[in-house]
Parts: C-alpha cells; structure tokens; sequence
C-alpha cells in the first residue's frame, strides 16, 4: 500500500513526565494518509498517554505534536470536528440505548453519519433500542467504535480495542477496523496483542517505559533481527538441547513450554539432520513444525520480557 | 443550543431509568408529604375547624350553634376562649366565633321593639386568607337570618359581626412541613447531583466527552438545566400534594416563591459540584452524599420548629443553609415565623452558592 501527501499525525521527540514517571519520554513517529499505525506495548509503555495528548485530553510538557498538519494544543476544536476517538476504557452512559448514544454523540459534530446506517455498520442493528450496560464486552467495544465514527473523521484512535474481548468478539472487531482502511482512513491503535499488530497495521512501533524501541512494518521489524526460522517439536529426554545445537543450520537451540526450538538458517538441512538423529535412535519427534520469528520475539530480544504480563 | 438540550435529555433518561436516584430526587419527598399529612391533618376531610365558644349559655345561643353546625363547611370543636385561642394558636382551629353573654336578653328585647344588639366576636388569622373568606361568608350570613327570623323588618339588627384578628403563632403541622419538605426536595436534588457527576468522571464519560467538539460550559449547563427542572417538578407535587390532600393553602408572591426554589435548588446544587469535587470513586459518593444529608436534613430547623429545639441545636442549625431555605420558604409560602428576615435567607442562600461554586470550579477534576 502506498501511502502519499503530508502525515496527518506528526509526533516530534513527545515528552510528558509525572512527577518522577516518565510517562512519554521522547517519542517521534509520523503516520502517512490512510495508514493503520500500531503502537505495541506493555502496560504503561506509554501509549495511553501518547494517544491522548494526540486526542487533545493531555497537555505535553514538550515536543511537536500535530494532527492535519495542525498544533493540537492551539487547534483542539477544529481538529476535534474530524477525529473519531475511542477510550481505553468504554465510557458509555450506561442508561441510554445504543440509538440514543449514537444520536447524543452525532449532536456534538457539525457533520454526522446518518445514525442507522452507522448502527448497521458495527452490526448492532438488533441491538439499537437495548441500554449499554446491558450489552456484551464486544458490542459496547463495537458501539464505542460506532461512536468514535459518527463524525465520518478522517482519522481514527483506538485505544486497545480489544483487550478482554473472547477470540470471536475480537475478529469482528478487527473485520471492522479493516473495513474502516479500506474506506481510506487513517488509524492510530493501540495494543498488547501482537497478533493484532501484525494483522491490522500497516506499521508498527514497540514501545516500552516511553520510548519507541523500534518502528517499521511487521516484516521489517521481524527480519531485521530474526534471519532464520525455527523448527519446534515436543520436548523429548532423548532428544536434549545440547546434542541439537551441533545439528546443520542451528544457531541456538531452547526449550519453552514444553517445546523445544531450533533457531536455523537453512530449515530443510537441519529438519533432515534432525529426522536422521531421531531415526538412530528409532524415535519419531512429536508435532513437528517451523515458525517464523513474531513480534513477539522482537519483543523479547529488545527487551528480554515477554510482551504480556 | 440543539446540543444542550440534547445533552440534557440524555442526563434526564438517565436520571428517570436509574430508580435509586428517582427515589431520592422524587419519591422520597414526596413520600414524606404524605406520610406527615396524614399524620398530622389529623381530620383529613376538608372541613375548616371552628373554635365555638358559648359565653351567653341560653336556649338562643344554643340555637345558634344548631344554625352553624348546620353549615356543611363548618366543624365546631366547642371550648373557652382561652382553651380555643390555645387551639387556633396550635393549629387545631382556623377560626373562632365567640357568642357573647347577653344574646337571649338582647333578643327579647328586640323582639318586644327595643333597641339592642350584641356582637359576635369573630377571630381570624389574615395570614390564612381563603380559611378567613369562608368563615367570614358562613358567619355573616348566619347572623343575616339570625336577624331576619326574629326582627320586624327595617329594624336594627340585632346580632352584628365584630372581626378579631389573631395571628396562629404556629401554622399547623401540615402547613409547617409542606415548605420544609420542599427544602428537604432541594438540597436532596442538590447534593444527590454529585453522585451521577462521578460515576461520569469514573467511567471516564467526562473525559470521552471532552474529545468532542463539545464545549464544558455546556456539560456543566445541561446539568444545571435538568436539576433546575426536577426542582420545579419536585416544587409542583409536593406543594400540590400538600394542597390538594392536605388543605395547606399557600399565600404570598409567587414570584418570590419561584425564586426561592430556583435560589435554593441552585445552593445547594453548587454544595453538590463541590462535593462531586473531592469524592474519588463511585462507591465513596453514595456514603458521602448521605453523610452530608442527613445531619442537614434533621439537625436543619426545618423538621422540628425552631423555637422548640435546644439552644445549642438552634445554634448548630444556624450554620446550615437549609435552616435559611426552610425558613425562607416558609415565610413567602405559608407566611410562617422568621427565623431570620428574608432578606438574610436569600443572602446565605447566595453567599453558600458562590463559596461552593468557587471550590467546585478550582478543584473539580473531568477525569
Ligand atoms: N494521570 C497520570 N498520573 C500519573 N501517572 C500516570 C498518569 N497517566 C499515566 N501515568 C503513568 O504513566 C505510565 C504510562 O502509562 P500509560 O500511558 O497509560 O501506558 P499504557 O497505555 O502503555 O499502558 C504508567 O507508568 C502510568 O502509571
Ligand atoms: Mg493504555
């Protein structure tokens, strides 16, 4: 996907201390015209604070912040006519139905998105007349999402739209972020999931204590560090790591969760090595397989913590 | 405009579909009218209580009692002066006619051609002026046919009407609470606004609004505007309560009236924004907003007379608005005692919403 013209975000060495927590510590990224950017990271990385200095919720202590080439701390009215904002939190009046939030939130913009057809567009259609506290976790996510689009903005901000919604809730959720791209919209997300990063965003920043540790797309950031594959089997007491480091190809060799991993530049040689050892031994691996390196690696090898928790 | 007032249907729906906030806001008020009317009207049919006392003692005063008690309107309670004057002062009679001694004599003697006549003392209160109309007509014309039945005609009434004003110290019960309740409504009303005021903060709706075009200043009017209106409606029912099922009658200048309830609903709104203030979560508000209430409503002088309550009470009730709104109600709606002049009511009343609002203004947090 090409992307042209000027950025409609511009972030430029971003800073917002509190007290002694440095919660944003420096940040810069751009995010072109149509673009979906991802910002990945553990809890209190950074990106909340980030997210709502860009909303125009918080002031920066310092550092360049624009939104369609304007300075969100003069221009927060014009600007607020033209994103769509969606909380970490769902903050939904918990008594009013799905129709009348979507009408209330269309009376604060000079320009609205017909309310049906918005309702229709989360899939909330049979739902319009049904009070948000009485929704599911996915649907108040898909009416804060309904809401967050009831000005048809230009940009979108989505903080952690699916943190603790079930795998299913999560898909639809992410149905509806690809059809809000391909409308040619501009989305800033937030998430701990890098299976999320990975299947929305056109690029990717990890972030953690404040800093964005690396940017790029999801392959980039990938084979950057990561040239070779993995090859995974069931854990076996005849088969120990340190008679598979020495295996053709593998550069290193670990076992996680029951799993052991042969980190291997060249796959078919050190499958074959592997299947020949195994067979001397007339042992068979159990559910063997190859993966690629994941964000979640990167993650790892960037900061030597696993992404979640 | 549109915005607003959508914002203010919005927090009203909420407001109407969350029942712990209806029963405060609404139907406890309106509760306590009824329970206090019908424990202190005592007689809840709508007959006006007359004190009757028979000075003269003979068969025509007698008669004339039989006459009055013929008057559907009327209900005697038959008494001394003293004992009756005691009553009205309670509130147990809103009038008294006193039948001197002398009538037997001075009717005889009329009847045989002489000049005589004797007067019935009448005792009203001004402040009750509807009560005062109907006694005044029942007892103006008895006396009429008193005189027609046993005078020739063009002669020299003999039975004339003499009014006696007497100011019922204390209204009655019902009349007393009417406007008490009303004060309770408001500051309930008021202070109650903190608690929907924060669990918008903690759910972060306050914030998720301030990343719309729309201005605070509206957010903070809307809440205004639909607490302003439940004062009125909270205003009607209890005083229509009061009136239609009680008898209370309501007297002095409406304008004055109205602008006492708004006065007083906005004070104490103000107590509820500065509240709203320092209250952290949603839990906290609903504790907080009751241990604020409580004292006021019941250490206010608004439940208990204030004459009655111990010096230091008194002294204690003095520092608290609602005395002020209590007695300022009281004054412009059933023309009750003052605690202090109105004018002073109005002043506290004002003086209570600017601190608050000022507080509420520097330190209240939208998230
Ligand atoms: N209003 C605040 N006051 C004090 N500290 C804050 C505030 N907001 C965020 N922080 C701190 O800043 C850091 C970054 O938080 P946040 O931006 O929410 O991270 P994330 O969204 O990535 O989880 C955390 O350590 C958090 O505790
Ligand atoms: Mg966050």
């Amino acid at each position: 996907m090409t992307h042209s013209g000027e950025p409609v975000i511009r972030v430029a060495d971003l800073k917002k201390h509190y007290g002694d927590i440095k919660a944003v510590d420096g940040v810069s990224f751009e995010v072109a015209r149509g673009e979906v950017f991802g910002m990945l990271g553990p809890n209190g990385a950074g990106k909340t604070t980030t997210i709502e200095v860009l909303e125009g919720l918080r002031e920066p202590d310092s550092g360049v912040v624009e939104v369609f080439g304007l300075d969100v701390c003069k221009h927060p009215d014009s600007i607020k006519q033209r994103i769509g904002v969606q909380l970490q939190s769902v903050a939904l009046y918990p008594r009013l139905t799905v129709a009348e939030l979507v009408d209330l939130f269309g009376s604060f913009f000079d320009h609205r998105v017909p309310a049906k057809q918005l309702i229709d567009a989360v899939d909330l259609g049979e739902r319009a007349n049904v009070r948000s506290m009485n929704l599911s976790g996915g649907q108040q996510q898909r009416l804060s999402i309904a809401l967050a689009l009831v000005n048809d903005p230009d940009l979108i901000f989505l903080d952690e739209p699916t943190t603790g919604l079930d795998p299913q809730a999560r898909r639809s959720l992410w149905d509806l972020v690809k059809g809000i791209q391909a409308k040619g919209k501009s989305v800033l997300l937030t998430t701990h999931y890098m299976e999320e990063a990975a299947e929305l965003c056109d690029r990717v920043a990890i972030m953690d204590h404040g800093h964005v540790l690396e940017m790029g797309t999801v392959q980039e950031l990938i084979g950057r560090r990561f040239k070779e594959r993995a090859v995974f089997f069931d854990t076996s007491a005849q088969l120990p790591s340190q008679k598979l480091a020495g295996l053709a190809g593998v550069t290193r060799a670990s076992q996680e969760d029951g799993q052991t991993l042969l980190y291997s530049k060249d796959v078919p040689s050190t499958i074959g090595a592997l299947l020949a050892m195994a067979d001397d031994l007339s042992i068979e691996p159990k559910n063997l397989g190859i993966r690629q390196a994941t964000l979640e690696d990167v993650f790892l090898d960037l900061t030597g913590r696993a992404l979640r928790d | 405009m549109k915005t607003l007032i959508g914002l203010t249907v919005a927090n009203l729906k909420s407001l109407v579909r969350d029942r712990a906030a209806l029963f405060w806001t609404l139907f406890f008020p309106v509760m306590f009218v009824l329970l206090f009317g019908v424990l202190f009207s005592g007689s809840s049919d709508s007959k006006v209580d007359v004190g009757w006392v028979d000075q003269d003692g003979t068969t025509a005063s007698a008669s004339l009692r039989a006459t009055f008690a013929d008057v559907q309107l009327l209900k005697l309670h038959d008494g001394t002066l003293d004992e009756e004057k005691a009553a009205m002062q309670r509130g147990d009679v809103s009038a008294i006619v006193v039948v001197p001694a002398g009538l037997q004599t001075a009717t005889a003697s009329a009847a045989n051609g002489k000049k005589a006549s004797v007067s019935l003392a009448l005792y009203t209160d001004p402040g009750q002026s509807s009560t005062d109309q109907v006694v005044e007509g029942a007892v103006t014309q008895i006396a009429n046919g008193f005189n027609l039945a046993v005078l020739a005609p063009n002669s020299a009434p003999v039975l004339l009407v003499e009014g006696q004003s007497l100011t019922s110290t204390n209204i009655s019960t019902v009349t007393y609470l009417v406007p008490s309740i009303l004060a309770m409504a408001l500051m309930q009303l008021g202070v109650f606004a903190a608690v929907p005021l924060v669990q918008q903060r903690e759910k972060g709706i306050l914030k998720r609004l301030g990343a719309t075009p729309l201005a605070r200043w509206k957010l903070v009017a809307s809440n205004i505007l639909l607490r302003l209106l439940v004062a009125a409606a909270d205003a009607v029912l209890i005083v229509g309560i009061g009136m239609l099922a009680f008898n209370v009658q309501i007297v002095g200048n409406p304008v004055e009236i109205v602008l006492f309830v708004f006065l007083g609903a906005a004070a104490f709104l103000s107590l509820g924004f500065m509240l709203a203030s320092f209250i952290k979560t949603e839990e906290q508000a609903s504790g907080v907003v009751q241990v604020v209430q409580m004292p006021l409503m019941f250490l206010s002088g608004i439940f208990f007379p204030f004459d009655f309550m111990p010096e230091f009470l008194r002294n204690f009730a003095r520092l608290l608005p609602l005395t002020y709104l209590g007695d300022g109600l009281r004054q412009t709606m059933v023309n009750g005692t003052q605690i202090a002049p109105l004018g002073v009511d109005a002043a506290i009343l004002v003086g209570w919403l600017v601190v608050c609002l000022a507080i509420a203004a520097r330190s209240f947090r939208w998230e």
